[in-house]
This record gives structure tokens, C-alpha cells and sequence, in this order.
């Protein structure tokens, strides 16, 4: 009786009213038909984490990993497993079920490659594990959940582990401070886009709001990821719908699904950057500031985004104030990417050290009289980029 | 002898937290001193005991005033309820509060036990608190003290949505609201506030009726300018 009376039953003249204005092709926050709400990643505070905002909808995912036995039949490969929990300020009356179907399509589906999991085979496998949390129910669940969980994979980075041991079988699990933790190996995202139905399948929206869901007569959801590949798809009871209309949601979900890969992958290049920033910096700190720093921090990130770096130039000579944060926008949020965090970290430059104009240029962050330490740290990679001379 | 209202506490119409010290009782004497919601006495001091903005009714009414999602029934509020089940002697009503609402089938204008009114579960209705304290279910009625119907009752078509208690409260105060004032200059529409943050607007034309509630809905944290602002902007991006 308790749980009849916490959950939310629209009125009737909502029922009706959600349907009159999409006769006219007109939805109740002032979308159109075929938009998804306002999309915000965010990834921050540890490897492996990630809160998603979909409009009023928020789910956060935390990934972790452990050792364990194989599967007998399949004693190469890793396991997947994913998680979801309801807590009750999401939504007052949680029935469990509805969401589980994202957490289904995205552990069927061969996005995470298993194989690159197994340490021994038949013996020690890793097993990633995906917890994710509904903080709040604005509706589309599924969608934010996939999303959240994708984001938190791609930047879960597992311990590096080494057979060895007396007898070749024993297993050592590096500790994330001597050797550096490695990513998981994602062949494809496959992204989940919801369609709700009205009026007996005629009409069909996208990315359904709390309100919507609760007058929709079906749903359904298509996975599908940024090549095109149809992953999933999920239909459970509702109406009945006519499959010129599935083959046109398919069409439009394909679209939105290259537009939410690239904006997820935005999101975890530009949290890749500034994890990489950390720990440039955190060297200089036992380094002397005369003598240039060994390339040993270039290499092992081998990876091309770093003449974002540079805003570690910019913090004057002084060796306390460069283990300081550079930007603490720690927030990637899906619309910007690196450049902004250059230049917010050039404006409080230009606060300590004279003015000079920041326009995100390597060289002019090396003008402040950095360290030599840093500037040669960053010179490998710039020497190519930028001829005039830093001094 | 200076008069003999007390000083206003300086906190007066700014934000208070709990444990703030409101007013200090010591300098004042044969003074009484009404206390409203979320201020409590404290030997010689009054503090608050919710946050929110502290409000003075001259010459000596003070209370807190906050925003929530939730709503605290009391009595003589006027709010929106849904109708969630039917009893022969009352309708179970849902206001948003801790409790559902007992709205008797024969609190209406000229109701007897022929006429009741029909109301299917989801109905939506604009009543008024007769009875309500923590313990016990609230009690409506819709019908005014005279005992006259004053726009209560069932409304229909129209599209309802949510806000907080602190919303609600500023859609009501007079002078109007700005926000309802822009958009009420250009546009047509009817609006019921129920004070447990629930608003029902209706206009004949669906595009109407989503421009006024997305315009209310946004314009809760914004001040008055900025309100007409966005009223502007949204008009102008209809026509």
C-alpha cells in the first residue's frame, strides 16, 4: 500500500495533455521529437569513475577489477559483470527490473575485449566489475546508465600484473606507483538510444522524460554503435509498432549514437590529458631546477596530447608553487575540450608572473623564467611544432 | 520612552541557518513577540531551527521562510491535489505531502449523498487544508469557509507540473510575480498555484500552455529583471 502511494501517478489531464501536444509535434519541455537533452560527462575524481547528466536523469559508474577463477568453458577470457543499485532518493518507489536491460546489452555485447583480461589461462582471469548508481530518475535510465558505464570503462585503467614467481605460475600485481596501471581494451562503444512510443506507435519521440515515460504506450531501444553496427535491440511489450517506423528509428539512432561516441570520447581524452599533467608535474618536485629533466616521464606516455603540457611552463620558478594544480577544473564536461583548460590556466599565470599574451602558445609560458627542468621536459615534444625560440 | 515595538532583528528578509541567533531577548522587556515556523526560544534568545529567509510581519509576527521540494500540510493552504483512490466516505487525495489526504465526498457546494461527484483515479483538484498536523492524515475541503464552491474542485485539461513550496509562495505574492506578469501581457492563459508546489496551467492552444510552464519553471532562481528577460526571449523565439 506504501509503495502504491509514493510513486507518482500523472493526472489525467497530463495523459491527456502529453498527447495533444505531440499530435502537433510539440513535447513538453520544447524539444523536438528527435533531440536528446543537454549530455554531461563528467569524469573526475579516480580512474574508472564517471557521472553522467542526461537532462534531470543521473547515473554515476564505478568500475573495479579482481582476480579470479575462469569460466571452465571459456578459461581465456575475462569476465564482465554489471551492476545496478536504486537508491531511494532517485525515485520513490523503485521497481527493480527496467534498467538491469541496459546493464544485459552492455555485458552481451563484445564491446570489452576478454581476452586481454586473462593473466593464466585457466587459472587467473581478471573480472571487471561495473557498479552503477541511479542518483536521480528523470527518465531514459537506460541511456544514461550505457553511457556512464562506457565513460567509466574507458578510463578505468587496470594493475599491470607479471607471471613469475618460483614456479612460473605465481601471479604479481604491480602496485599503480611503480609500474602504471594499463587501460582495458575497448574495440567499439555501443550506445544505447530510447524511443518512446504514443498514440498507437504513430508517434515517436527520443530520450523520453520522467513525465513521458510514465503516459508512453512502448518503448524501445536500440544499441548501436559509431560504425554503424546494430548491436541490440529491445522491445519489451507495449504496443505494437509497424516496422517502417523501426527502421526509420534506426536510422535516426544511428546518427545520435556517432554524435554521443564522439562526445564521450571528448570527455575521456581530455581527462586522459589532465591525469598526464599530474604526473609530469609531480617530478620536478624532487628534481633541482637547474638540471633538465630525463625523458623518462615522455615516453611512457607516448601519446600525442600532451603539447597541452605546457601549462606546467607557466607556473613561476618557484618549485612549491609547480606541484600546485595548473587548473582545477577537474570537470571535462562534453562540450569543451582541451583548449579552454589552457587558457584559464594562462590567465591565472598572467596574475602571478607579468602579463604577457597568453594566447595558449608553448613559448610564451616559457618566457615566465620556468625552471629549466620543465622547459626541457616539454621541448622534446614541441621542438617540431614550435621553431621560434622559447629562450 | 522609546517605542515600545522591539527593534527588528537584523537578520530580518536575509538567510538564516539553523543555531542563528535571531533575537536577543535580554534588552527587550514587556514585549510580546510572535513566533511562526522554524524559530524556537531558547532561554533568553530566539533561534532558528530551519534555513530560509526570515520574515517580519509588523508589528511583532517573525518567521522562517523555506523553499523545499516536500510539502508541510497546514491548515488554510490552498493546494493541488490527484486523486488517488475513492472511499464511500472520502476521496484519498495525494498533495505531495507525508501523508494522503482525506477530502470528504461531501465538502462540496450543495453536496449530498445524491450528488456525489464522480472522480476518477488521476483527477486533479484544487482544494483547501481544514485540518492537518504530523500525527494524522489532513483533512480538505473544497468548498471556501462560507461554504461556496470559489473556483474549488476538479480542473480539467490544462497540464500540470511541480515546483518547490518556495516557488509556489512567489508565484502568489502580490505585487505579481514578474515572471507571470511578462508572459501574462503577451499571451492567455489560466494558472492554479497550489501552495504544496504544484501548478496547473491551461490556454487553448498546446504551444501556450508549454511556453508559460517551461518559462515558470525556469524562472525560479532567477530575479525579477532576468525573469522579464527570458520571457522576452521565449516570446520572440515563437514568433
Amino acid at each position: 500500500m506504501s509503495m502504491d502511494q509514493l510513486r507518482w501517478r500523472p493526472t489525467v489531464n497530463e495523459r491527456d495533455f502529453i498527447e495533444r501536444a505531440l499530435q502537433s509535434d510539440l513535447r513538453v519541455d520544447g524539444r523536438n521529437s528527435f533531440d536528446f537533452r543537454t549530455l554531461k560527462i563528467t569524469l573526475g575524481r579516480e580512474d574508472g569513475t564517471s557521472e553522467v547528466q542526461l537532462g534531470e536523469t543521473r547515473v554515476m559508474a564505478y568500475v573495479t577489477a579482481q582476480l579470479v577463477q575462469p569460466y571452465r568453458d571459456r578459461p581465456n577470457e575475462g569476465t564482465l559483470a554489471i551492476f545496478t543499485e536504486f537508491s531511494p532518493m532517485a525515485d520513490p518507489a523503485f521497481e527493480a527490473g527496467h534498467p538491469g536491460e541496459s546493464a544485459i546489452e552492455l555485458g552481451r555485447s563484445r564491446a570489452v575485449d576478454m581476452e586481454s583480461l586473462c593473466v593464466v589461462a585457466g587459472k587467473q582471469v581478471w573480472s571487471v566489475r561495473v557498479d552503477l548508481h541511479i542518483l536521480d530518475n528523470g527518465g531514459n535510465l537506460i541511456d544514461a546508465a550505457n553511457i556512464a558505464a562506457l565513460a567509466a570503462l574507458s578510463t578505468f585503467r587496470r594493475p599491470e600484473c607479471t607471471v613469475g614467481g618460483d614456479d612460473g605460475q605465481q601471479v604479481i600485481v604491480h602496485d599503480p606507483e611503480v609500474r602504471d596501471p594499463i587501460p582495458l581494451t575497448i574495440h567499439h562503444m555501443p550506445i544505447a538510444v530510447t524511443f518512446a512510443y504514443f498514440g498507437e506507435g504513430n508517434i515517436v519521440v527520443l530520450d523520453p522524460t520522467y513525465k513521458e515515460e510514465a503516459v508512453m504506450g512502448g518503448r524501445m531501444t536500440a544499441t548501436i554503435n559509431s560504425n554503424g553496427d546494430v548491436c541490440a535491440i529491445q522491445k519489451a511489450g507495449g504496443e505494437g509498432v509497424m516496422s517502417g517506423v523501426i527502421m526509420q528509428c534506426l536510422r535516426i539512432a544511428s546518427v545520435k549514437a556517432a554524435d554521443i561516441t564522439s562526445k564521450i570520447k571528448k570527455a575521456v581524452d581530455s581527462y586522459t590529458t589532465e591525469k598526464d599533467l599530474k604526473k609530469v608535474k609531480r617530478l620536478p618536485v624532487s628534481v633541482p631546477q637547474k638540471i633538465h629533466v630525463t625523458d623518462v616521464t615522455m615516453e611512457n606516455k607516448g601519446d600525442g596530447e600532451l603539447e597541452t603540457q605546457t601549462q606546467t611552463a607557466k607556473t613561476p620558478s618557484n618549485v612549491q608553487q609547480i606541484s600546485k594544480d595548473p587548473a582545477p577544473m577537474v570537470e571535462a564536461s562534453s562540450e569543451e575540450d582541451a583548449q579552454p583548460v589552457t587558457d584559464s590556466s594562462n590567465a591565472e599565470a598572467k596574475s602571478t608572473s607579468n602579463p604577457h599574451g597568453a594566447n595558449g602558445e608553448s613559448d610564451e609560458a616559457q618566457e615566465i623564467g620556468s625552471p629549466k627542468s620543465l622547459k626541457d621536459a616539454i621541448k622534446p615534444k614541441h621542438k617540431r611544432k614550435k621553431k621560434s625560440g622559447r629562450s | 520612552m522609546e517605542s515600545r515595538r522591539p527593534p527588528p532583528s537584523p537578520f530580518v528578509e536575509n538567510y538564516v541557518v539553523p543555531g542563528d541567533v535571531v533575537l536577543d531577548l535580554s534588552e527587550m522587556t514587556n514585549q510580546t513577540i510572535k513566533l511562526g515556523a522554524g524559530l524556537r526560544q531558547e532561554c533568553d534568545t530566539i533561534q532558528a531551527t530551519s534555513s530560509g529567509k526570515l520574515r517580519l510581519s509588523k508589528p511583532n509576527k517573525y518567521w522562517v521562510e523555506s523553499s523545499q521540494k516536500r510539502y508541510t500540510p497546514s491548515v488554510e493552504d490552498t493546494v493541488l491535489g490527484i486523486v488517488v483512490d475513492t472511499k464511500p466516505d472520502n476521496f484519498l487525495v495525494d498533495i505531495k505531502g507525508p501523508n494522503l489526504a482525506f477530502l470528504p465526498v461531501l465538502a462540496f457546494e450543495g453536496g449530498t449523498r445524491r450528488n456525489i461527484p464522480k472522480f476518477e483515479i488521476g483527477t486533479l483538484i484544487y482544494a483547501r487544508v481544514v485540518k492537518a498536523n504530523s500525527i494524522m492524515n489532513p483533512e480538505l475541503s473544497c468548498m471556501d469557509a462560507t461554504g461556496k464552491a470559489a473556483e474549488f474542485g476538479q480542473l480539467k485539461d490544462g497540464y500540470m507540473f511541480d515546483t518547490s513550496t518556495g516557488m509556489s509562495r512567489m508565484l502568489l505574492s502580490s505585487p505579481t510575480c514578474p515572471v507571470l506578469e511578462a508572459l501574462g501581457k503577451k499571451l492567455s492563459f489560466e494558472i492554479a498555484v497550489g501552495l504544496n508546489g504544484r501548478v496547473w496551467v491551461n490556454a487553448p492552444a498546446p504551444n501556450t500552455v508549454i511556453l508559460v510552464s517551461n518559462a515558470i519553471i525556469r524562472s525560479e532562481s532567477l530575479s525579477g529583471i532576468k525573469q522579464r528577460a527570458m520571457v522576452e526571449n521565449l516570446l520572440q523565439k515563437l514568433t
